[in-house]
């Protein structure tokens, strides 16, 4: 079993969100799904904090939603970056390696 | 800021968002369930799988959704979504408890609104808190003696000199203490009233008021008497007069003078007096022509005016004060000049001004009804916590019947501040509907309000629209009334054993301790309407006390009309003299008018007051000054139309005129206190007068009669030496008050017009400008008086309904929950009288407790209205024991409704319910 995303540190969804609709549109499972696959099946998330972090994106105006056909021809949400979340994305993965970096020294310290 | 309007347009599209939102969640867990099957489980299988990995879709639902709104603000409106649900399917218990908390909040909100708009508004001036008032500002009219302590009356020369000689006042002002109601004519039209407040050049720029049209009074309006005829309108005459249209340039009519409308002040201003609005503001220079009958600018002894001053920038007030009262001893010194006598120095040495804030204005109204607001303002905030203890019974009986509810929602991992929040959410929701409406009765009421604290006459122009105090006051009233009706039953409710209250349906499970509560909260009610119900009727046994003080006249079947002579172009002369003893003769022919007499005052209109008599053979005391002597000039058949019997020697008649022996009756007072015996028949006295020294109208007057003692301003008064001039033998004021004695069989609805007639056939230009009747204006004077009685007597009323409702609910409620035990006594063979016993002692042991308790808050509170009370202390026993009695007499009432109920209870369907 992997780990539930929200575990995480605050903010870290919202940032693999942005980093994973780098490449183009997408539907709400679409992004788990690829989230999943890349983190090898560690990271799998829920819809109770997957689409809670997709409103907050819309809010903040980094990504817009938009209806349209899914593979199947079903009626799907696509989610793209705009380009406001673009150079917000840069800035949150270099928060985020601060970050990770800072927690890495605290871990090594001898 | 987008942010913002994102929200917002969630708010307003919440319906769209939410389908949105579910499809896309739907569309999620369809393609999970696709994936799962592919990897060969089962489609029931898969489609149980993909739920549970995707966890609760309304919890994903409602946590999206709090994205948009703030997170607090999310948590409110679920909780009161939720609570105008569980209101809607209670509509009864919703509109009782919202009826009853606007009648207690609207009440509180409505006298607020009187207290707010008489004793609490600044003045809309530029930066009030630097005005003052020279002294109290209290007295109106004019002094004629030099000032010997706190002086509050000033002579328009002393204004000026003040105001040149002044260090420490940016600007003073001077306002005539005396608001003239004239009868003017405005653009050639017929003769209206119209309220003219004299004010000197400096008094707009003192006060920071300014022009909204035209320009305000200045310097050079206000130069040289006669010469400066223009007017500054009210805004709000401007509205009412002229309907806003184009008004500078307009002409306005007083007396024998047009005035110009040079401009309208700005919206809110209406002077400086509260429960006063003048129309028009004319400069002081215009005194005489304003003012005929009433004037004096040159004579340094006519003390007339107010004075406010603006205090300069970083001048301490006590820097101030003392300046004030240097240079104010230092002119008078000037003006009683070479002639001082060691007593009037003396007496300079002990005149003063006294500043006074001056930022809320100065008001005759406030200050008689100042003490009466603040006891209101206690009684229906007693009202409120009455109308509080009866949601408060009401929500616990509600309580108890949702305690399953509570139960489930608790034992489903509610937390137990999660759900009082709920309830107190549910309380808002009563509360702010019951304040909404409370808002509505309040602007209603503040309305009749002011109209109870009226004169008969005309309404004190007072603004009690409501503003942001009132606002702010019915949400902090709303506010605690909610904490304190909800609060408690909240808490009760989710202290609770969850396992019975589950098992059992909850059906006759009820805390004990939530009867207690009630009945401790309906006893609290008694105790309070007791107090209540005792405070109304000791302000209406006083009040009848008062209204049955001997007058010293007969009230009954008189008519006081007032004319305005200076309108018609009177001087105070002969011409004058002749008119009045001709509209005297002519009214007393009327048909059913018995007499007619003119006076200088006739009740409650002020007075003219000295204690300068001089009586030969008698030395003038200091002891004087407290007894000051009434002065009144009337019609020669005054006396005899107001029914002031004449008790020795004869009452003034047509042989007092200008050139006969000066005469004079006085009343009894005036006899024992001045002459020393009952009957001075005979004997003279003079008055001296600081005011006019050359006037020889008062030497050696002869007294010819002696009249019974009479009241003269006011009900209350006590007995005060008094004399009575012919007013033939005193060309000094104008009379325009006319006392009119009638049969008491004569319709005034067609004497009036008769009277108009005879008047005007007189003189067809003498406006009449008011006319009442004088037991009105006996009523007029205890108008503080009555407002308190009648209010208290209302609000006691409304309190008696509220406990009633109380008892009546805690009784009612009681016996549903006893309904089986009441089933097995009639069962068991008690009788119907047994059973109405036993529900009747049980109220009157409640209604006891209570009524003890409010016995012993009636006897506390009593000293605090004592001042309010005339006649009577506030341990009236007959009061005390009236209230008791109507209370008991309620209670048993309220309670044998539903033990008459108990009684009809048939024992076999009690039995089977269990």
């Amino acid at each position: 079993m992997g780990r539930e995303i929200p575990d995480l540190l605050p903010g870290t969804l919202e940032l693999l969100i942005l980093k994973t609709l780098g490449r183009g549109p997408m539907h709400g499972y679409a992004i788990a799904q690829r989230l999943r696959e890349l983190s090898d099946d560690v990271l799998q998330v829920g819809e109770s904090s997957l689409y809670p972090a997709l409103q907050r994106l819309l809010l903040k105006n980094w990504v817009k939603a938009e209806w349209g056909a899914s593979e199947n021809n079903r009626r799907a949400r696509y989610y793209t970056l705009t380009p406001t979340g673009r150079k917000q994305m840069a800035v949150e993965r270099q928060d985020f390696d601060h970050l990770i970096f800072a927690i890495q020294k605290v871990l090594n310290a001898t | 800021m987008r942010k913002l309007l994102l929200r917002l347009t969630h708010l307003l599209r919440r319906r769209q968002f939410d389908a949105d939102l579910s499809e896309e969640l739907e569309f999620h867990r369809a393609l999970k369930q696709q994936e799962l099957e592919d990897r060969g489980q089962s489609r029931v299988e898969a489609s149980f799988a993909a739920r549970r990995a995707l966890g609760s879709p309304a919890l994903a639902l409602d946590e999206a959704r709090d994205v948009w709104l703030w997170p607090w603000l999310a948590d409110g409106v679920r909780d009161i979504r939720y609570g105008a649900r569980m209101l809607a399917r209670h509509p009864g218990f919703a509109l009782v408890t919202i009826l009853t908390l606007a009648l207690g909040i609207g009440a509180n909100t409505a006298i607020f609104s009187l207290i707010n708009a008489l004793m609490l508004r600044p003045l809309p001036v530029h930066d009030g808190g630097q005005l003052r008032f020279f002294g109290s500002t209290l007295a109106t009219g004019s002094t004629g003696f030099t000032p010997n302590g706190p002086t509050t009356l000033f002579s328009h020369q002393f204004f000026r000199d003040f105001r040149r000689d002044n260090e420490v006042f940016e600007d003073v002002a001077a306002i005539s203490s005396v608001l003239h109601g004239v009868s003017g004519r405005v653009a050639g039209a017929g003769f209206e009233k119209i309220n003219v407040e004299l004010v000197s050049g400096s008094y707009f720029h003192t006060l920071g008021v300014g022009a909204i049209a035209g320009r305000v009074l200045s310097d050079t309006d206000d130069r040289t008497a006669g010469a400066h005829p223009v007017a500054v309108a009210s805004y709000s005459w401007w509205q009412r007069r002229f309907g806003g249209a184009p008004v500078l340039g307009s002409a306005v009519s007083i007396g024998q003078r047009t005035y110009e409308i040079v401009g309208v002040t700005e919206r809110p201003f209406s002077g400086m007096t509260v429960g006063q609005s003048p129309d028009l503001w004319i400069p002081l220079a215009m005194q005489r022509e304003v003012s005929p009958g009433w004037n004096g600018l040159e004579n340094t002894m006519f003390q007339s005016l107010h004075l406010v001053g603006r205090l300069k920038p970083g001048v301490s007030p006590a820097t101030a004060q003392s300046a004030t009262n240097v240079v104010f001893r230092r002119l008078l010194t000037d003006y009683v000049g070479a002639q001082a006598s060691p007593q009037a120095a003396a007496n300079i040495q002990r005149a003063s001004i006294e500043l006074i804030p001056a930022r809320l204005g100065r008001s005759i109204v406030r200050l008689e009804f100042s003490s009466p607001l603040t006891i209101l303002m206690a009684v229906v905030g007693l009202v409120l916590l009455i109308a509080c203890a009866n949601v408060a019974n009401l929500l616990l009986a509600r309580a108890s019947a949702r305690q399953r509810e509570v139960a489930v929602r608790m034992s489903l991992g509610a937390g137990r501040l999660r759900i009082i929040r709920q309830m107190l959410a549910e309380s808002l929701l009563l509360g702010a509907s019951g304040a909404g409406l409370g808002f509505v009765f309040a602007s209603g009421a503040s309305r009749l309000l002011v109209a109870v604290v009226s004169s008969s006459t005309e309404p004190v122009p007072l603004m009690v629209r409501p503003d942001l105090a009132v606002l702010a006051f019915t949400l902090g009233a709303m506010l605690a009334t909610v904490l304190l009706f909800g609060a408690v039953p909240a808490f009760h409710a989710t202290r609770l054993n969850l396992v019975p209250a589950l098992k059992d349906g909850g059906s006759a499970t009820s805390t004990p301790g939530r009867t207690r509560l009630s009945r401790i909260l309906v006893a609290g009610q008694v105790a309070l309407s007791v107090a209540l119900i005792a405070g109304a009727v000791l302000f209406l046994r006083s009040f009848s006390k008062i209204m049955s003080i001997d007058t010293g006249f007969d009230k009954r079947n008189v008519l006081v009309i007032d004319v305005d002579p200076g309108a018609a172009g009177y001087q105070v002369d002969e011409r004058f003299n002749a008119m009045m003893a001709r509209v005297e003769q002519r009214v007393a022919q009327v048909p059913g008018v018995r007499g007619a007499g003119f006076a200088l005052f006739v009740f409650n209109g002020g007075g003219w007051s000295l204690d300068t008599i001089t009586i030969p053979g008698r030395t003038r005391s200091p002891n004087d000054h407290p007894g000051q002597v009434e002065l009144n000039i009337v019609g020669r058949q005054y006396l005899d139309v107001m029914r002031v019997p004449i008790l020795a020697g004869r009452g003034l008649s047509d042989r007092d005129t200008a050139s006969s022996p000066k005469v004079a009756v006085i009343n009894e007072m005036m006899a024992r206190t001045y002459f020393g015996e009952p009957l001075p028949l005979g004997r003279t006295f003079s008055v001296d007068d600081d005011e006019k020294p050359e006037s020889r109208q008062w030497r050696d007057v002869e007294v010819v009669g002696v009249a019974r003692d009479a009241k003269s301003r006011t009900m209350l008064e006590r007995e005060r030496p008094a004399i009575f001039f012919p007013h033939a033998q005193h060309s000094r004021y104008f009379l325009s008050s006319l006392a009119v004695r009638h049969d008491p069989s004569a319709a005034s609805g067609t004497l009036m017009p008769a009277i108009r007639r005879a008047v005007a056939e007189v003189d067809p230009n003498l406006p009449i400008t008011s006319t009442t009747t004088l037991s009105n204006l006996v009523d007029d004077s205890v108008v503080n008086r009555r407002a308190v009685a009648e209010l208290s007597a209302v609000f006691g009323l409304l309190a008696v309904v509220l406990a009633s409702i109380g008892i009546y609910g805690v009784t009612s409620y009681g016996i549903t929950r006893r309904t089986n035990e009441f089933g097995v006594r009639i069962a068991l063979g008690a009788q119907r009288r047994d059973v109405l016993r036993l529900v009747l002692g049980e109220t009157a042991r409640l209604g006891a407790a209570g009524v003890a308790c409010g016995l012993l808050l009636a006897l506390v509170a009593g000293r605090l209205v004592t001042t309010l009370l005339f006649g009577l202390t506030p341990y009236d026993p007959s009061a005390l024991a009236a209230a008791v009695l109507a209370m008991i007499a309620v209670a048993l009432l309220a309670g044998y409704l539903p033990a008459l109920r108990a009684t009809r209870i048939d024992p076999l369907l009690a039995l089977k319910r269990e």
